[in-house]
């Protein structure tokens, strides 16, 4: 079994990325993606969550050394299971390959959430787990190998994809004025922490006796 | 987005999920985040898409291969939790 793993910073608040995360595709770059279908879609009242079941189905050339043994299958299909969760401010998405799993399985885990540090931005941290069937282990190690190469020069393209989308959708968003409560709250927030700090900073002064002249 | 159409991966499915799609982008940003709603307010769109998806599924033979990938891999909301570092106490 191979791992990948990788982090981003998205410079967006949590809640955009999540609302680009459903208009991702189609995009210009990420054009092995050809079509993308909600198979199941539920809320959790109580938990606040929103779970998603998707079928993504994708256009993937693969290594010539490779065809011999899978057949040119033309598209594949990739499920995904995501849940967001407004209360904890997660999302949650887990994906694994259907066609081809047999041979190799691909199981992606990604998490986006507002960097506690820095609300108005969203950490992204995305893991992946190769593992190859094929009984000859020269072959299954070079599928292995070759995946996750192939993996993280996805995964890059993936990610100035999404930069794109979410570059675009807040030039909408900004006209419509749809997050600017959002963003100005969260700049309320900033502002009150900056002020209480402060506000301790000066008690904690008080007690050393600093102004005590006064 | 926007310029390039987002289809289904059963062309006969493409519209009405661009009219479930459409629906539930505007539900999601401007209920759902906002905490205005947490009811489904697109079953209309919904049902008449999902009933073009699940015929399509069947009709393409995806159905048996999802099948078997829902029984390998339930990706159940505890092993969603357990990833995002959320379980409950």
């Amino acid at each position: 079994m191979k791992l990948f793993e990788t982090d981003h910073y998205f410079h967006y608040p949590w809640d955009q990325v999540t609302a680009a995360n459903w208009q991702k595709y189609p995009n210009e770059l990420s054009t092995h993606v050809v079509s993308v279908d909600v198979l199941n879609r539920t809320i959790d009242e109580e938990r606040k969550t929103l779970r998603t079941e998707r079928l993504i189905a994708c256009k993937q050339s693969i290594p010539k050394w490779l065809t011999f043994i899978v057949g040119g299958e033309q598209k594949s299909y990739v499920r995904e299971v995501s849940e967001i969760d407004l209360v904890n401010k997660t999302l949650v998405m887990k994906t694994h390959n259907m066609t081809m799993s047999h041979l190799l399985l691909v199981n992606e885990t990604v998490v986006y959430r507002p960097d506690p540090e820095l609300p108005s931005r969203t950490l992204f941290k995305q893991s992946a787990e190769f593992t190859a069937y094929a009984s000859i282990s020269k072959i299954c190690d070079k599928i292995e190998e070759w995946s996750v190469e192939r993996f993280g020069q996805n995964a890059k393209t993936g990610k100035l994809a999404f930069e794109h989308v979410l570059q675009s959708l807040t030039e909408k968003w900004d006209e419509s004025g749809l997050f600017v409560n959002d963003v100005s709250n969260t700049i309320m927030k900033e502002v009150n922490d900056v002020s209480k700090k402060t506000s301790n900073v000066i008690t904690e002064v008080k007690k050393l006796g600093i102004f005590t002249n006064n | 987005m926007g310029n390039i159409m987002s289809v289904s991966f059963a062309p006969e499915c493409t519209e009405s999920k661009n009219k479930y799609d459409d629906c539930f982008n505007k539900w999601y940003t401007e209920k759902f985040l906002q905490g205005k709603s947490l009811q489904n307010e697109c079953t209309e769109f919904w049902d008449t898409y999902i009933t073009c998806v699940n015929a399509a599924l069947v009709k393409q033979k995806v159905k048996p291969m999802l099948d078997k990938a829902r029984e390998d891999q339930p990706f159940t909301s505890e092993e969603i939790r357990a990833s995002a570092g959320t379980e409950k106490k």
